[in-house]
């Protein structure tokens, strides 16, 4: 390669400096005189800060053949207040320079609330205002309807959410709400109007059953008093712990295809459920499922994407679906999304499936090296201050363990027990996440095309369903 | 190194300061100190985008852009990847019209390796490069497209309006993305020349940014990117300005398989870096920037015909911006519907401009997006190097948000009255294939027979 003469001054690569502590930030708990639960976390240069706020109205609780009241209720906390109509409401938002987002799904009601520090106060007194006194107005409810059903056929037509929705039909009894989609079907969504709305609230929403997780730069923010003006003034009765049902779900090995007529990518979408953050091996499955495909340089793009071409790229990846600490009534009964997902090329559909099998079968009779097993935890624990630099981030984690039922100093301590977790408990946490005969696999893409090559694969029985 | 700027902070710069250098074969380093956590960024922009390529071979810049990370001289195949996250740090890199980014993000005691991997490349790519590499990114690259692009109901959406909004021939007439035959007809000698021509320490702008310590970075930077020999072989990109005003009203309607009627738009507006591409970053938030925005309160609340509506902004600075507008139909409304009322929120704003309310809101929305950018490390690096290499001051990126808080109402009447009008613009409309009933076409599964068949054209 004479044209690649090469004129720089080479050094050898250098070694690393000293690490420098950090840890992730434990937060102070309080909780206000209504019974609101407080986490708040100072973290000094975040000039923008986060709230987030935790509802305890999870998705089982809506009522029968109302799938989505959940959903146009969070929605509906940013339409109108007692004292601001929609518009005005907004209109107040976006003058703070904030933004605020609520959305609903299996844990509970999710509300997550950006503003500049400056006017945290005056954002907080709408936040509170949305959950004090919501208008739930007939005509803003009916708008909030016509517009979910909108975008349901959206939704429908984007392969990753198809592929998504598929899955929790095939993994979830009938009968658990797990298996519909979150944001209600368009049977559902059409029945909500705005006494389903205000009945789901009255029902579920409390300060004494709700969380605020506050994060940013609080120095010389009096978060004591603003908070007493704001979240302080909610009113409302207290509420008995509520039982959490078993998850349970089939994943007996088959394949489902989604019909696309003419689609140039097959979306794979490669799931069951598994262990959640209360099990001990969390710590091996968040170990083991990186090396088999949390990056670029994991098992499955080693060979999919960066040896074959046949994708941008493929991810595996466990996400909780619910959890509830050992100690609640009915027990730990949480589960995780155990999944694999990325989208091929049509053509490439059997080949690319044949090899994710490879990859998969290879684990479980090699295992993981202790090479692959360092250079995981080396990233998983090394990203965490880059990970954490923002108020954002720090505090939807905090809401995360405590939708979640965990201490608050969890995910502190995982970095511990990650650095701890070996190559043999990895290697056995990673087979048994993703066993190759209990996977679920649903694929969206132009079942003529990939049928027969998916059939001949012996991975489960194939059916067809359309788009 | 000389031309060190005193990091002293800037009125409006939030307390940030950045220092300037220079190496001897011309790259250009921005540091930027800020020690609040053990993280350090580093970032580069190399001056070439999609807007260098020429015809025949559009996407070469971001294919190449994946080569970057096949292996160099002293870095075997993924090694780059692998060494920056097994020492905890995370990085991409990517490609726009006019410029490609490479950046990883380090815990501060790696931060050393970081640069040797950056200069490893930027020396000796060359060495590495190979036909294997070059096979395997070109499928790669083609399913991201097909992923991205191909496969989304709207994804080409942009590659169309920008078609049309900027001339056949025009440097920005095509998406970095670039086209199938293009990204077949690539070779690895094109590569090779893409490298040897755009690939220069004089073609780039180094920042780093966080806990560090200036002198010391300076002088691993001198140490590993100092010896890499510059050259002077790159051709400027083809002049990319046109006229204010299109003119006409650019026009196309696709029918093809999508969940619903659309509008979309690209209006012809300022480049980047003027006071005029400020005020109309405003007259778009006031008009179709959230959920107190004109449009939205008009089409989504008021009359009910969209389920979303927005305007951005795409900010250019080699050729005039676009505005972007944004409408999905709500069920079985019509497009000129649409487009009545989106003309006359327009016509509204451009004769009796914003409310004082609206300039408050809006220039509340711009100053909390630039506290998000330069709140973390990595955004403030890459802004440092858009400023320098687009506008040839980094010192800019630190007081950007004041410049937009500096706009008055009547700028943003003044450039929603020039600009945003409709022989401005080209406009995109699409028209479902399939049976307009929403509920039928969103039908789940099973019940489903083969109404969509024959749909792909």
């Amino acid at each position: 390669m004479s044209d690649a003469a090469v004129t720089m001054d080479f050094h050898p690569q250098p070694t690393a400096g000293e690490a420098r502590p950090w840890a992730f930030p434990a937060p102070e708990r309080g909780a206000l005189g209504n019974g609101l639960t407080v986490l708040r976390c100072d973290r000094p240069g975040q000039q923008v800060v986060a709230v987030e706020i935790n509802l305890d109205a999870p998705l089982e609780a809506e009522p029968e053949g109302l799938d989505g009241v959940a959903t146009i209720m969070a929605r509906a906390f940013s339409e109108g207040t007692d004292k601001h109509s929609a518009e005005e409401f907004a209109a107040e938002l976006e003058r703070c320079g904030a933004t605020l987002d609520a959305h609903a799904d299996h844990p509970g009601v999710r509300i997550s609330l950006e503003v500049p520090v400056s006017r945290l106060p005056k954002a907080l007194g709408l936040l509170a205002e949305a959950l004090r006194a919501p208008a739930f107005a007939d005509s803003e409810v009916e708008r909030l309807v016509r517009n979910r059903l909108d975008e349901i056929p959206h939704e429908s037509a984007n392969p990753g959410r198809r592929a998504a929705k598929q899955l929790s039909k095939e993994l979830f009894p009938a009968s658990s709400r797990m298996s519909r989609p979150r944001q209600g079907t368009e049977e559902t969504v059409a029945r909500i109007d705005a006494s389903g709305v205000r009945a789901f609230y009255e029902a579920h929403v409390r300060p004494a059953t709700a969380t605020a997780v506050i994060v940013g730069d609080l120095t010389g923010v009096d978060l004591d008093g603003v908070l007493a003006d704001t979240l302080g003034t909610w009113t409302g009765d207290t509420a008995r712990p509520r039982p959490v049902p078993p998850i349970t779900a089939d994943d007996t090995g088959r394949v489902v295809i989604v019909d696309r007529p003419g689609a140039v990518q097959t979306q794979l979408l490669i799931g069951r459920i598994g262990a959640d953050r209360h099990d001990r091996v969390w710590p091996a499955q968040v170990l083991g499922t990186y090396c088999l495909g949390g990056t670029l340089t994991s098992r499955l793009d080693r060979v999919l994407r960066e040896e074959k071409g046949y994708t941008y790229g493929v991810r595996a990846f466990g996400q909780v679906l619910r959890s509830s600490a050992p100690s609640e009534p009915g027990g730990a009964t949480g589960a995780a999304m155990l999944a694999i997902s990325g989208s091929v090329d049509t053509a490439s559909t059997g080949p690319a499936l044949d090899d994710l099998w490879k990859v998969l079968r290879t684990l479980a009779a090699e295992g993981l090296t202790d090479a692959e097993r360092d250079v995981a935890v080396q990233n998983l624990v090394g990203v965490a201050p880059l990970k954490y630099e923002t108020a954002a981030s720090v505090a939807a984690t905090l809401a995360d363990q405590v939708e979640q039922h965990l201490p608050d100093d969890f995910q502190a301590q995982l970095y511990a027990r990650l650095a701890e977790t070996g190559t043999v408990e990895a290697t056995a946490a990673a087979v048994s996440a993703f066993p190759v005969d209990r996977l679920v696999t649903v694929l969206v893409g132009d079942a003529e095309q990939i049928k027969e090559p998916v059939t001949a694969l012996g991975i489960g029985d194939v059916t067809v369903v359309s788009g | 190194m000389p031309m060190g700027h005193t990091a002293t902070a800037q009125a409006g710069s939030g307390g940030l300061t950045a220092t300037e250098h220079r190496l001897a074969n011309g790259l250009r380093v921005v540091l930027s100190e800020d020690h609040l956590t053990p993280v350090a960024a580093v970032c580069l922009w190399y001056d070439v985008g999609s807007r260098h390529e020429v015809k025949g071979r559009t996407g070469l810049a971001h294919l190449f852009e994946h080569l970057m990370f096949q292996g160099s001289a002293q870095v075997k195949g993924n090694g780059h990847f692998e060494l920056v996250q097994g020492a905890g740090g995370s990085l991409n890199g990517t490609t726009s019209f006019e410029r490609t980014n490479y950046f990883e993000t380090m815990p501060t005691h790696q931060l050393e390796l970081a640069l040797w991997l950056e200069a490893d490349r930027m020396g000796s790519l060359l060495a590495a490069l190979d036909e294997e590499s070059m096979e395997n990114q070109r499928d790669v690259v083609k399913n991201e497209r097909r992923q991205r692009y191909d496969n989304v109901p709207y994804g080409t959406a942009f590659e169309r309006l920008t078609a049309l909004a900027y001339p056949e021939g025009h440097p920005y007439h095509h998406t970095p993305i670039g086209s199938m035959a293009d990204l077949d007809a690539a070779t690895l000698e094109d590569a090779r020349a893409f490298f040897r021509t755009n690939y220069a320490p004089n073609n780039a702008v180094l920042s780093v940014v966080g806990d560090i310590d200036p002198e010391q970075t300076l002088a691993w930077v001198e140490k590993y990117f100092g010896s890499i020999p510059s050259h002077d072989g790159k051709q400027p990109p083809r002049d990319g300005t046109l006229p204010d005003i299109i003119g006409e009203e650019l026009r196309e309607e696709i029918h093809e398989e999508v969940p619903a009627r659309a509008l979309m738009a690209a209006y012809r507006l300022p480049h980047d870096g003027t006071r005029e591409c400020d005020a109309a970053d405003l007259a778009l938030t006031v008009l179709g920037g959230g959920e107190s925005s004109r449009l939205h309160n008009r089409l989504v609340r008021r009359d009910q015909t969209a389920v979303a509506a927005g305007f951005g902004l795409l900010r250019l600075a080699g050729a005039p911006s676009l505005g972007w507008l944004d409408v999905k139909t709500s069920g079985g409304v019509e497009v000129p519907q649409i487009e009545a009322a989106v003309d006359e929120e327009l016509a509204r704003l451009a004769a009796e401009g914003p409310t004082a309310e609206e300039m408050e809101r809006a220039q509340a929305q711009l100053e909390r997006e630039w506290l998000d950018r330069l709140g973390t490390v990595a955004g403030r690096a890459d802004e440092l190097c858009r400023f320098a290499v687009l506008f040839g001051d980094p010192q800019l990126a630190l007081t950007a948000v004041t410049r937009v808080l500096d706009i008055t109402a009547e700028e943003v009447r003044a450039v929603a009255a020039a600009r945003l009008r409709p022989d401005n613009r080209a406009v995109l409309v699409y028209e479902p294939l399939a049976s307009e009933d929403t509920a039928d076409a969103a039908g789940t599964a099973a019940d489903e027979t083969d109404e969509h068949e024959g749909a792909d054209q």
